[in-house]
């Protein structure tokens, strides 16, 4: 397997790339701006006219050590012994995800698919049920990972284009098959909880209303202050929410918000908010959030093998939440990962809004929100060519 | 270097390697405002949680206030119902510690609180009971056994009996937490009350002898010995004239006469024998293992001599006699029932023939009672098929010989077998209820007979005791009349000294309406019965008939003679007319007239005729009569 990373920028223009000119799959990941003309595309497509070409719109991109506002960060995936499949769908409403990730699962199922990779609308999809729906396809053995793509901190708009230009509401995912392939991943937050536990009294679907009797919009009015009250949805990542199934307590998932109603004093998470659950708020503390990031990058290496053998790429999915919380500081998670992962590997990703993966404990695919994702993409040594 | 610093010194770098200084002012600053930010949100987020976490103390405070007070709320309650139940209480925990016992629980047990206060053993519970004496037995065996059987059952129930003689039901319940509760009630009453309705059940209430279910199952018990090769008979027997004390003296004494006789009976029976009282006035014996017949005939006659003797109640003196029927094992049955049946119809016939005897079960008794019954389907059907017809006898004016009236008599014509007698169906009529329809009959047709005679002979119709008891008299005797056309004047009503012997206030009273109608009320049968004079002076009757046995007995002696003579005295003071019956020579006829009688009815003048021939009667006195004129 070979990896070559290379980027666009403004002034520069696109960097010098390798050899993979033959390359089977290009990842791509860049500002809503940056990619909704359609041009990056186009040149990409010029450049590896065999490849499937996968990208979606961020909120920051990550290549390697750095993490980046303006460019467009790329890497083309050439395969020794790795059969690819690329499955796109539109989502119209976001009641119809389920049917999509169904749709998605179908076209990619097979009995040697090892591995899906998938990039998905940010705002119009609800990311549980889209897993939901391709995981109930291709099967709870197959690992699926990716995130849903960002708007900056901006939350209007998100595009994602398989080999076509990205546009808004699409859902694309690529498959890898045979027994070549090695997928690796991991997931970890690393955020620490606060205050009380409060009870979601009131919900519908990914749509929250009511924390204990109140609604929920109230209390995260009351957190934020008058400042940051201005920034929502997006400051309301800040403080993301665990929820858990009182009936599993040890199975807790990390929500984050997408959209604020204020007329309804509702708000909508990246995923379902099952009435009954638990809720509580957290706080991030920088250290333990990129202590976190390592920590799903080391998880995702544990698939990998020995180090060193296998010449691969990781693909950092973090969330944007962290990001805003973080600042500056958010090359400490990106450095933290990248120890894990060990220099010498290719580092691609991207600040989402939401991660998809594995959970580390059931390790049941799920949608993530404020993690850290890493997905690690090799062959196996004797699949080198 | 801080980390930090040296990224945002990296990063202000030109192209030429030179840090903008500008450009690394810009991302400080940046780093210092965000850190800025941060604090602030920190700090408002902490003192915010500490504001929520203490409301939510408040609130929590104020939830375990409460529920303290409904926990205090339901304690009162809870110790309210335990100490208000009247059942003991004990509660212990798995290792047989007491955590609660109630107030009766302690009364039951004469213990002090300080005995069985929360933490106490059941073994030192026991030990204290031991000392009071309310349990007995050994304390380690019984909380063994007590502690097996919760774990083996969820309940177990046991009733002890305690030395003072109290019966105690003790219900053990197994709890969740491998404790119990005890639930200790005292059923000593109800014990009581249990077995008395037991043996209210079986036993009669006035006598306190076994009732019939007792005695059918004694019977059974003692038929398991026949069929081991003994004998037993069973004797049934009933009081006569019983129910005249009962109507003359009141039921009270008619019951203390019922116990008085049920102490002589004990008198007469051995410890093995069984007395029954199996109705009003019937009692039934069983005589267990006895040696032949004569054992059973010698005992009728202990309880007949036994019975006759005088009773004193209350002042009075009361006289019953008792007739028997005797029924033997294995002889005529080993069947309970059928032994039963056989000595009623033994008594029965003893009835029959005579009272104040005893007869032993036959065979023919049952072709009789067979026969009887048959008579019975028969009679039920006779007045449907008018199978009865009226008979006339005349009654005659002793002064002129010429009738003055004539007695109604019924004839029931079988036909298979003709003519049976007035003396068979009539009791048999009265026993099964049909006499007051047959009443009814024969006086309707009775008056409408007359309405062809003459009119100045009257008509005579027997009345029944129980038709003079029966409400529907006088309608019946009004319709018939008003039917007919006759005129009330014309009927005559003959009841018997047995009328009066019964119910008399009611029966005076209806007579008195009769009477009002204008019907005439005769005294029949006079001197067969009491012949109490004060029967006399109760109702005014119009006549008296001298009952045909004195007639009879002028011819052989004086006694009877005197007592016509006495009667016709006696009612010609009285303004009443005299009929002797039964005259059937031209002796009797004399004596009869020179003893003072105004009529007489007898086979001498005629027999009792069919309509026709008693018209026909009446058309030869008129022509006589005419002749003579």
């Amino acid at each position: 397997m070979h990896v070559d990373q290379f980027e666009w920028s403004k002034p520069k223009g696109w960097s010098a790339r390798g050899t993979a000119d033959n390359a089977d799959l290009v990842l791509y990941f860049g500002s809503r701006e940056g990619l909704a003309c359609g041009a990056r595309y186009r040149e990409l497509r010029e450049m590896f006219p065999s490849a499937h070409i996968l990208g979606c719109s961020t909120g920051g991109q990550i290549r390697n050590h750095d993490i980046t506002d303006d460019e467009v960060v790329a890497a083309a995936l050439k395969f020794a012994a790795t059969p690819l499949r690329l499955a796109c769908e539109q989502v119209k409403v976001p009641e119809s995800s389920r049917a999509c990730g169904e749709a998605i699962g179908r076209a990619l199922h097979a009995p040697d698919l090892a591995g899906v990779f998938v990039l998905s609308d940010g705002l119009n999809v609800n990311g549980s049920e889209l897993v939901a729906g391709i995981a109930g396809v291709v099967g709870s053995n197959v690992p699926l990972t990716g995130g849903l793509a960002g708007d900056g901190a901006k939350f209007e708009e998100t595009v994602v284009g398989a080999n076509c230009a990205p546009r808004s509401r699409t859902v694309a995912a690529v498959g890898f098959y045979g027994n070549a392939v090695r997928i690796g991943h991991g997931s970890a937050g690393g955020w620490d909880e606060f205050g009380p536990r409060r009870h979601i009294t009131k919900s519908r679907g990914n749509v929250l209303l009511e924390l204990d009797g109140k609604p929920a919009l109230d209390l995260y009015e009351r957190y934020l202050g008058e400042e940051d009250i201005k920034g929502l949805p997006g400051t309301a990542l800040l403080f993301p929410l665990r929820i858990r199934d009182p009936e599993r307590p040890d199975h807790d998932i990390v929500r984050t918000v997408l959209s604020v109603d204020r007329e309804a004093r509702s708000m909508t998470f990246a995923g379902d908010m099952p009435q009954g659950w638990v809720g509580q708020l957290m706080r991030g503390n920088f250290d333990r959030l990129s202590a976190g990031a390592g920590n799903a990058a080391q998880q995702a290496c544990a698939k990998l093998g020995p180090h060193g053998e296998n010449a691969g790429i990781a693909v950092l999915v973090s969330c944007i939440g962290r990001r805003l919380l973080m600042g500056q500081h958010v090359a400490d998670e990106i450095e933290a990962a990248g120890a894990e992962i060990g220099t010498d590997v290719p580092r691609l990703g991207f600040y989402s809004y939401g991660e998809i993966s594995p959970h580390s404990a059931s390790g049941v695919c799920e949608l993530h929100n404020q993690t850290m994702t890493v997905t690690t993409i090799a062959e196996a040594v004797g699949g080198i060519v | 270097m801080n980390k930090l610093f040296a990224r945002q010194l990296e990063k202000a770098k030109g192209s030429t390697g030179e840090v903008d200084l500008d450009a690394l002012g810009r991302l400080v600053s940046a780093e210092y405002e965000q850190t800025t930010v941060d604090r602030r949100r920190t700090d408002r987020s902490i003192s915010l949680m500490i504001e929520e976490l203490d409301e939510l103390n408040r609130e929590l405070e104020g939830v375990v206030k409460e529920r303290t007070g409904q926990l205090r709320q339901r304690e009162q309650e809870f110790h309210a119902a335990l100490e208000n139940m009247s059942q003991g209480l004990i509660m212990f925990d798995a290792s047989a510690r007491i955590v609660v016992c109630n107030e009766r629980y302690m009364q039951m047990y004469a213990l002090s609180p300080e005995t069985a206060q929360p933490g106490q053993t059941l073994h030192d519970l026991l030990d204290h009971r031991l000392a009071n004496g309310t349990f007995t037995g050994d304390a380690d065996q019984y909380t063994e056994q007590l502690r097996a059987g919760i774990a083996r059952d969820d309940t177990s129930r046991l009733i002890t009996e305690l030395g003072d003689g109290r019966t105690i039901s003790v219900v053990n319940r197994r709890m969740a937490n491998g404790g119990w509760v005890a639930t200790h009630e005292d059923i000593t009453e109800r014990r009581d009350a249990e077995k008395k309705i037991a043996h209210m059940a079986r036993h009669d209430v006035v006598t306190d002898l076994p009732n019939r279910v007792l005695l059918r199952e004694r019977l059974t018990e003692a038929l398991a010995s026949v069929r081991r090769g003994s004998r037993l008979a069973v004797l049934y027997l009933d009081l006569d004239r019983f129910k005249a004390v009962n109507d003359t003296l009141g039921h009270p004494v008619g019951d203390e006469l019922l116990r008085m006789v049920a102490q002589r009976l004990r008198g007469c029976v051995r410890q093995v024998d069984t007395i029954a009282r199996v109705g009003g006035d019937e009692f039934a014996i069983i005589q267990a293992d006895i040696e032949g017949p004569q054992c059973a005939s010698q005992l009728a006659c202990r309880i007949r001599d036994a019975i006759r003797a005088p009773y004193e109640i209350d002042g009075h003196t009361a006289i019953v006699d008792t007739s028997i029927g005797i029924s033997l094992s294995p002889n005529d049955s080993v069947q309970p029932d059928t032994l039963i049946k056989n000595a009623d119809m033994a008594l029965y016939r003893a009835k029959a023939e005579g009272r104040g005897t005893y007869r032993f079960f036959e065979p023919e008794m049952d072709a009789r009672m067979h026969a009887r019954r048959k008579l019975e389907l028969a009679l039920r059907g006779a007045l449907a098929n008018r199978e009865f017809e009226v008979h006339y006898q005349p009654i005659v004016n002793l002064a002129d010989n010429t009738i003055a009236s004539c007695e109604a008599l019924m004839r029931w014509i079988h036909p298979d077998l003709g003519m049976i007698p007035p003396s068979e169906f009539i009791p048999l009529a009265e026993e099964i209820g049909l006499i007051v329809q047959l009443g009814e009959w024969i006086i309707r047709q009775a008056c409408n007979d007359a309405m062809q005679w003459p009119e100045h002979i009257r008509i005579a119709v027997n009345l029944s005791p129980i038709q003079v008891m029966s409400t529907n008299l006088m309608p019946v005797v009004v319709n018939a009349l008003a039917a007919s056309g006759l005129s009330p004047g014309r009927l005559e009503l003959e009841i018997t000294e047995a009328v009066l012997m019964q119910n008399t206030e009611a029966t005076i009273a209806t007579l008195h309406r009769l009477r009002n109608l204008g019907v005439h009320i005769t005294m029949d049968d006079f001197g067969t019965g009491y012949s109490s004079l004060s029967y006399l002076r109760s109702f005014p009757f119009e006549k008296i008939k001298i009952d045909r046995s004195f007639v009879k007995g002028m011819d052989s002696g004086e006694e009877s003679e005197a007592i016509v003579r006495a009667v016709a005295g006696l009612a010609q003071n009285l303004h009443m007319t005299t009929t002797a019956e039964g005259v059937e020579t031209e002796r009797q006829m004399e004596q009869v007239r020179t003893l003072g009688c105004t009529e007489m009815q007898g086979f001498l003048f005629s027999p009792p005729v069919r309509a026709p021939d008693v018209e026909r009667l009446f058309a030869q006195e008129r022509k006589s009569r005419t002749g003579a004129a």
